[in-house]
């Protein structure tokens, strides 16, 4: 069992680190940006993924998202704050936003704090386009990463991300991550024994904040420019669709969704707003069909292949016959209660 | 009203006399309905206490109004020698008030062994991995859950679901033990293997219990005290044997008497 979660620690370093030095043999420009778009992507729905571990989506991932690239982008254009400084400052203020947004939101849970989420977003992106010194409408221009990369910002950007999936990941590991998925499970249980409920799910939020606002800065930095359209609700639900479809109880859901579905409407592109048409189909096809995703299609397809191979734990796991206990007490009987 | 209280219980086997928690005069109140009224309490160190009374007696009240998930409206509650009243169930729960949930007290999507881990957490919130590891296997052991430490708790039968909450709530070790009808739906082979649990933890991790039940036989057998409860007031204190033949509890479940 420890052998297997250990190996999917390994399995996720080498991906994230082949998929990284792979960007460095793309050539042309356009497969190079796609390649930094499905790393921003894929760490978005790493950062939503990071806090359904406490069983709340996270609508709010666009304004996070968005406070970071502005943050960063003021920074570097407005304070002619270095670049460095100014990429780790778009993490901090959208993690110190999210500190105090979600100790007052957290108290909520499920559709209540969806739907906080989703209105904070679209305020957020009200609020710039009103801030004339954040440009506005028309959006904050000349974000430009030092010119000193050369060509190696895309593994710069694409390498930050990689880095920051598998921090996600270990903390998701680590002691602190099993409070989490715990409080998805059964928050009483864990308040009962002492555990500070809130607070967990703040600094999760925090965390997965952080990461998005990150995120955010690399986002402004690629494109050069930002606009406060870039950050508005769509933005979450493209993420969200991400998560679904690449399933969202695997570390390698987020990656598989994000490189799949952007791979796919590179594709759909051409058919226009028939694009966002496309992002939704595979939502509700995700969750009719593969409530599990992509991923737990493959896991699927690995077990019909290795019989052998034990389940990953989580929903995944739930799914199968359960192994029959050691020495039962007395029949199988699932009650809820 | 007849509110009685017979308080004297020499005969309370291993329990000691020095007080563990106290509630005096403790109220709720929801909008109109008055849950719980004017109820006096009190918890021994090391009994079992049981806490009985028909349904809408006030017993799941009076559980959330100890363990802090309730508000009283008014009176207070003591714990372990502090004045507790108006503290959250966080605050409640790390002066060493440990409870269950009547409906599931555990983690269905995790492993036996990651159930009895968060217990474990919250009882050494600064305590490394391998000491966290032997407060794991320690219960685990005492409660008879080894074998199925690696198992998912949802996919387990109910008996050891249960078994898995009580370790869960023990785990942190703590002063007192507030158990929410932990016999519901449990064979007779599985309430005797549960009392014998009870009986273990208080032996050896020192807790002391505090019992709500339906199950009337298994709380005569294994309780010190039993407090009644009857429309949210005290009815009946006293030793299993008193409360057997004490004529308002018995009137009170199988309704009044002729001329009462």
């Amino acid at each position: 069992m420890h052998k297997i979660f250990h190996n999917q620690q390994v399995f996720l370093t080498l991906t994230l680190a082949i998929l990284s030095l792979g960007s460095l043999l793309l050539r042309d420009a356009y497969s190079i940006n796609l390649a930094i778009w499905m790393a921003l992507a894929a760490l978005c729905a790493a950062s939503l993924r990071f806090v359904t571990l406490i069983g709340e989506l996270n609508f709010a991932i666009a304004a996070f998202y968005g406070i970071g690239a502005y943050g960063a982008g003021a920074a570097l254009t407005v304070y002619n704050i270095p670049f460095l400084p100014a990429l780790l400052l778009g993490g901090v203020i959208a993690a110190l936003v999210s500190l105090v947004f979600g100790y007052v939101t957290l108290k909520t849970k499920g559709p209540y704090f969806l739907l906080i989420g989703f209105a904070f977003t679209e305020v957020m992106r009200i609020l710039y386009a009103r801030s004339d010194w954040l440009g506005g409408n028309s959006g904050m221009v000349g974000i430009f990463p030092p010119s000193g990369f050369g060509n190696y910002f895309p593994l710069f950007a694409i390498g930050l991300c990689s880095v920051m999936i598998l921090a996600l990941y270990l903390i998701e590991r680590s002691s602190f991550g099993k409070i989490l998925i715990a409080i998805r499970d059964n928050d009483n249980v864990v308040l009962s024994v002492g555990i500070n409920v809130h607070l967990s799910k703040v600094v999760c939020f925090g965390i997965a904040s952080f990461v998005a606002g990150i995120g955010g800065s690399l986002h402004g930095f690629t494109n050069n420019v930002i606009s406060p359209g870039d950050f508005g609700f769509l933005l979450s639900t493209f993420t969200l669709a991400y998560l679904k479809v690449g399933g969202e109880n695997s570390p390698f859901g987020p990656l598989l969704g994000s490189i799949v579905l952007l791979a796919l409407g590179s594709v759909a592109m051409g058919m226009g707003a028939g694009e966002h048409i496309f992002y939704g189909a595979a939502i509700v096809i995700a969750v009719l069909l593969f409530p599990n995703g992509l991923v737990g299609i493959f896991s699927w397809g690995y077990k019909k292949l290795f019989s052998h191979a034990e389940s990953k734990g989580g929903k995944v796991g739930q799914m199968h016959e359960p192994r029959p206990a050691a020495k039962p007490l007395h029949k199988k009987e699932q009650v809820n209660g | 009203m007849d509110k009685r209280n017979i308080e004297t219980s020499p005969g309370a086997g291993a329990a000691g006399h020095e007080v563990l928690a106290r509630v005096t005069n403790l109220t709720r109140r929801f909008g109109g309905l008055v849950a719980v009224s004017d109820l006096n309490m009190e918890i021994r160190r090391q009994e079992i206490l049981g806490l009985i009374g028909p349904n809408g007696a006030g017993k799941s009240t009076t559980f959330n109004l100890i363990s802090g998930f309730f508000k009283p409206s008014s009176g207070r509650l003591y714990f372990d020698g502090k004045d507790m009243t108006g503290k959250s169930a966080l605050e409640i729960s790390r002066a060493g008030l440990v409870r269950t949930f009547q409906h599931g007290s555990l983690m269905r999507s995790m492993s036996v062994y990651e159930n009895i881990l968060i217990g474990a957490i919250g009882a050494l919130p600064r305590g490394t991995k391998k000491e966290r590891a032997a407060r794991v296997e320690e219960t685990a052991e005492m409660l008879g859950l080894g074998p199925y430490l690696n198992e998912i708790a949802g996919t387990l039968p109910h008996g050891i679901q249960r078994l898995i909450s009580i370790a869960i709530a023990s785990a942190p070790r703590p002063k007192l033990l507030c158990l929410d009808e932990p016999l519901t739906g449990l064979n007779q082979t599985e309430v005797m293997t549960t009392l014998g649990v009870f009986e273990k933890i208080r032996q050896v991790f020192g807790c002391t219990i505090l019992l709500v039940e339906h199950n009337m036989k298994a709380v005569m057998q294994i309780c010190d005290r039993i407090v009644v409860l009857h429309h949210g007031q005290l009815l009946a204190t006293g030793t299993p044997d008193e409360i057997r033949h004490d004529d308002t509890v018995v009137s009170a479940y199988l309704g009044k008497r002729h001329g009462d």
